[in-house]
């Protein structure tokens, strides 16, 4: 028997979650820095992550289209503001070291409160998977930049640079690293990929997401968006040193970037995370 | 069926100062909602300050509910209820040149 709506995805043999986002936002949550004490001790780039809400992509001229996959699906919105980001976040942790499969359909625009094209207003949009095993916190990062400084890019990117990870207050027990800084991206090798944007702000397209990592090998097993299956072999995630109380740790992330002084919308739904255990 | 909640964080640890006004929530699933507005500063600020509820077809174009957040010149928590307000919500108001307030605001939406 067809499922019509887990039909569209290619899970593993089992679904560790499936998140449609008809009925809630399913663990989705705001992200935040690390803080002791107050709240100025997080590192300026964590302090004002946007949240995460359901959107029914109303339309000032068209209304309400709904969502992939039934009425709502998670709205990311950045501030009006270059670089501003918002992020949404799901804390698992694992129960099997093997492979993992995260699918989604996403799509992304600039606010429509402008009546022309605006494709190089929407910044970038990324995944991240964030991992722990005994030895070492493996975070790998993807990310699409569409535009950059008002210019065309359509091109997706990993980051494997590490950032300094910082001491937060005066205990010695919290720590933080901005790992979704601007810097230190590098191109998916033949990573260019035309999406449809469609031709102004308020047409949206759903596009389909695939990326595979193994939490055995602590790598990239695929990673593919629509009809582009990207060679994996020449990415690879940040790594550091396992940190404190964040053993087996499954988290994962989904983010949008402001390019401009215009807000970045990412709508995703459904997400499907699956494993072979 | 259990009623759906949420509480949506939409401004942390920020200055309002002058002409102000909370990020767009997007929340046509609920009917209803409380305003929370949580000081941890201020600065010259001896009487409430008021916030107007605000809605919109879209999150671009605003216009006022009706309803106010009058945001207590000494307690640490105000609040406002509002209810029938289409899809979005925001917050808005002015203070003066040298008046400042460093709040957390939260929607605890019902639907």
């Amino acid at each position: 028997m067809i499922n019509p709506a887990l039909s569209k995805f290619d899970p593993l043999s089992r679904i560790i979650y499936y998140d449609d986002f008809d009925t809630g936002l399913n663990g989705w949550t705001a992200l935040i820095g690390n803080y002791e004490e107050s709240l100025d001790s997080i590192l300026p780039g964590f302090r004002d992550l946007r949240p995460p809400m359901l959107s029914s992509s109303a339309f000032w001229d068209t209304g309400s289209a709904g969502s992939c996959d039934g009425t709502y699906a998670m709205k990311l919105a950045t501030r009006p503001q270059a670089g501003s980001l918002s992020v949404g976040i799901k804390r698992m942790t694992y129960r099997h070291k093997g492979p993992l499969r995260l699918e989604a359909y996403f799509t992304f625009k600039p606010e429509a409160e402008k009546l022309r094209l605006s494709d190089t207003d929407a910044g970038s949009i990324g995944f991240l998977f964030d991992l722990q095993d005994d030895t070492h916190r493996v975070m790998p990062h993807l990310r699409y930049l569409n535009a950059h400084d008002g210019q065309r890019v359509q091109r997706w990117q990993f980051k494997q640079e590490r950032v300094a990870i910082r001491d937060i207050g005066a205990t010695g027990e919290t720590v933080s690293h901005f790992h979704l800084s601007d810097e230190g991206w590098e191109d998916v090798p033949d990573g260019n990929q035309r999406l449809c944007y469609n031709e102004i702000a308020t047409k949206q397209n759903w596009h389909y997401l695939r990326i595979g990592f193994d939490l055995d090998t602590m790598a990239f097993t695929e990673f593919q968006c629509n009809d582009r299956a990207f060679d994996v072999s020449g990415i690879a995630p940040m790594v550091m040193p396992a940190m404190p109380n964040l053993w087996c740790m499954l988290n994962a992330a989904f983010w949008s970037q402001a390019g401009s002084d215009r807000r970045t919308l990412l709508h995703v739904d459904s997400v499907v995370l699956s494993g072979e255990f | 069926m259990l009623r759906s909640s949420h509480t949506a964080v939409v401004e942390r640890n920020i200055w309002w100062e002058g002409e102000w006004s909370t990020e767009p929530y997007e929340a046509a699933w609920a009917t209803r909602a409380v305003a929370f507005v949580r000081v941890l500063e201020r600065r010259n600020i001896a009487v409430d300050a008021t916030l107007r509820v605000q809605i919109s077809p879209d999150g671009i174009h605003w216009c006022d509910e009706g309803n106010v957040l009058n945001v207590s010149a000494d307690k640490d928590i105000s609040f406002a209820r509002v209810s029938q307000f289409g899809g979005w919500l925001r917050l808005t108001g002015v203070l003066g040149p040298e008046q400042g307030l460093k709040v957390v605001v939260y929607l605890a939406l019902q639907g």
